[in-house]
């Protein structure tokens, strides 16, 4: 290897790189669940207990619309990804802070930690996403070819949560109030975004604000394709992967901008 | 030889006081339309934005292949240096230059996990310093033979003791491939055998044309290893050059400084049962003059005025010279001569006079005691007495000769016979 002086940061080998991701993603996944009865089980628990009240709030009590599917299907198809979501940020928006040990003492790619946060969480989405394989079973829904296109909300919904959560990391380092704004939002965030509630019972006049939030284009069109076994509507897809990817972009432009003041401010 | 390190007129600043809030920001917002500075000061709040240099100005370079140690007093900037070196954080103003593949470490096993067993975090450590599982793969055995946990790898960290998990942190970092090796006084942690075997691996990436910068307030370890010091004072460069004179110049100085502060009394640590007691304790030069700095050339006179409240029967006075780090060096006793009366009773002084002190320059410490003739019950016990510093500038004794080959230099004339050719 040849060696000159330097003062740029130095790269990682692209593989040193992914490994440490997975590496850092395993001691999430494995510290979160090591030393408890329910293991993994608790991923699945969190959205399944959401489910029951959803269905016995809005669909029993207010008799919410489900578009003809049954509710407690409508609802978990929602909230799996929902909570995917909200849980990385949850603990992404900390992350940083709580890695302060090794981000104030070792030099390395910093994104990595937020990072691994989400993908922690796939693991929690594989999980839940096996739980809801049994739903659809019990429920006789229909399969058909529209489910091809779930890997494609997947992976709208995975660069999503990694651009909030790379925005809230870097923020929440220099300001510690980031964390409770992202609290708060998050709770409210639930009820703004089709996740108890289609999008169709939206009335007209609000539709255009619900299409600036771009999970309500990855949830329904999840739930088109693997609940209703239809085509998502593309008009909605379009805006909301325009908005994810823009914003995806200049979070990671911020994070990079700001990592080198990191160690001085944690 | 070509250049490992390069700093350049490198600065870093850092803000303190208590953070910003939002009625900080208005009303420097409202300062600024005023036309006022960007200050804030509130007597009742504190004051923000007030900034601290840990470190002005440094420039120095390391050369591939040095052991350049860095000493200096607590907050002095040599752990901001190393954090500049490895990249954790930048600097304010100037430049950081370094070629290759620096490892840091400022805390040995900073990145493991205790819920992870020693083999998992060893993949993790050795990732965050930039290798590959691979690579990991190739230096697994070495690292776990080094640490010696063979036998607990697959068990979780939180069940290791904290040198076990220092031993496996230092490990995972000498076997991380290093051009560079950045140590902030890690050795203080695990045993004295690990901490030769970590020095012993840190002197064979040296040998092995390695650079490693080596934070120490242990000046034997510091002269083991480094050929360089960087003697950094107040965020500068008090010093840089040749180890042995930079060492040495400041041992002395730490030593006189903490001379100077040393308190008088003899009441800390006092035992004893009382019926004789040292009322004070002098210690005097060859010309019988007060002095706390001595060559080790030098005579030093003990003097010790007592008092006995009750006739006591062959007292025993001893004075031991005692090095803080290793312990006992030298112990005297009276029990030895012949000169004590049968009993004493009232006001006395014993004098003791070590005729040279070929001691390792440091700072040493007087312990004195008076026991009973039977050195079997003491009277009176002084465990930190008097300090005083032995300087290097008497000649005539390696003035910073490793731990390893003594404590103290014995005279010795060297002969030659046999065959042989003169060059």
């Amino acid at each position: 290897m040849t060696r000159t002086l330097t003062d740029k940061p130095v790269r990682m080998a692209p593989a040193a790189y992914l490994e440490l991701l997975m590496n850092l993603t395993r001691r999430e996944v494995k510290g979160r669940y090591s030393q408890s009865l329910f293991g993994a089980g608790w991923a699945i628990a969190q959205p399944l207990a959401m489910m029951a009240v959803f269905t016995l709030v809005f669909s029993r009590l207010a008799a919410m619309p489900s578009d003809g599917a049954p509710y407690p299907l409508f609802a978990f198809a929602a909230l799996v990804p929902w909570f995917f979501f909200s849980n990385s940020v949850n603990s992404g928006t900390m992350s940083l802070i709580t890695y302060r040990n090794i981000v104030t003492k070792t030099y390395f790619p910093r994104e990595i930690v937020p990072l691994a946060q989400v993908g922690s969480r796939l693991v929690d989405l594989a999980a839940a996403s096996g739980l809801f394989v049994l739903l659809m079973i019990y429920y006789q829904a229909e399969v058909g070819r529209w489910l091809a296109l779930a890997p494609l909300f997947v992976l709208l919904l995975l660069l999503f949560t990694l651009g909030v959560t790379l925005a809230t990391s870097a923020l929440n380092v220099f300001y510690r109030d980031v964390n409770p704004v992202v609290q708060i939002g998050l709770q409210l965030w639930l009820y703004l975004t089709p996740v108890a509630y289609p999008l169709s019972a939206v009335s007209p006049q609000y539709r255009p604000l619900f299409l600036l939030n771009p999970l309500t284009g990855v949830i329904e069109g999840l739930r088109a394709v693997v609940v209703f076994n239809r085509a998502p509507d593309w008009q909605v897809v379009g805006i909301s992967s325009a908005i994810i990817l823009v914003l995806l972009v200049s979070s990671a432009i911020l994070f990079k901008r700001f990592d080198k003041y990191f160690a001085d401010v944690i | 030889m070509p250049i490992a390190i390069q700093l350049d007129r490198a600065s870093k600043r850092y803000r303190t006081g208590r953070s910003r809030t939002v009625v900080d920001l208005i009303a420097s917002s409202l300062n600024g339309l005023r036309g006022k500075a960007d200050e804030v000061h509130s007597t009742s709040r504190g004051k923000i934005s007030s900034t601290i240099h840990a470190l002005k100005d440094v420039s120095f370079e390391v050369p591939e292949g040095a052991g350049l140690g860095i000493i200096g007093r607590n907050g002095a900037g040599k752990t901001t240096l190393l954090k500049l070196i490895s990249r954790v954080t930048w600097p304010t103003s100037g430049k950081v230059r370094v070629a290759g593949h620096v490892v840091s470490l400022i805390e040995l096993g900073a990145g493991f996990h205790p819920e992870l067993t020693g083999r998992e975090n060893v993949y993790l450590g050795a990732g965050l310093f930039g290798l590959t599982r691979k690579e990991i793969d190739r230096q697994f055995d070495a690292i776990v033979h080094f640490a010696d946990v063979e036998r607990l790898i697959d068990t979780p960290m939180k069940r290791y003791s904290s040198g076990l998990y220092a031993r496996l942190g230092f490990a995972v970092a000498v076997h991380s491939r290093p051009d560079i090796v950045l140590v902030d006084e890690v050795l203080s942690v695990g045993d004295a055998a690990f901490r030769r075997r970590a020095l012993e691996a840190l002197r064979g990436l040296i040998a092995d044309g390695k650079t490693v910068l080596f934070i120490s307030h242990d000046m034997w370890n510091v002269r083991r290893l480094c050929s360089q010091i960087l003697w950094m004072e107040e965020g500068t460069v008090r010093a840089h050059g040749p180890a042995g004179e930079i060492a040495e110049r400041y041992m002395n100085e730490v030593n006189l400084q903490a001379l100077a502060n040393q308190e008088t009394s003899l009441q800390s640590h006092r035992g004893g049962t009382g019926e004789v007691r040292f009322e004070s304790v002098e210690l005097l030069d060859q010309s019988m003059t007060p002095a706390t700095t001595f060559t080790d050339a030098d005579t030093l006179v003990v003097r010790g005025k007592y008092h006995a409240a009750t006739p006591v029967a062959r007292p025993v006075f001893q004075v031991a010279i005692v090095d803080v780090d290793t312990g006992v060096i030298v112990t005297t006793a009276t029990s030895v001569r012949a000169d004590i009366p049968a009993t004493v009773s009232g006001a006395g002084t014993i004098e003791m006079r070590f005729g040279r002190l070929p001691l390792r320059p440091r700072q040493y410490v007087l312990r004195l005691s008076i026991t009973d003739a039977h050195q079997l019950g003491s009277y009176d016990e002084i465990v930190a007495g008097p300090r005083f510093a032995v300087t290097g500038s008497g000649g005539g004794v390696d003035s910073l000769a490793d731990e390893q080959d003594g404590l103290v230099s014995v005279p010795c004339e060297m002969r030659h016979t046999g065959a042989g050719a003169t060059a």
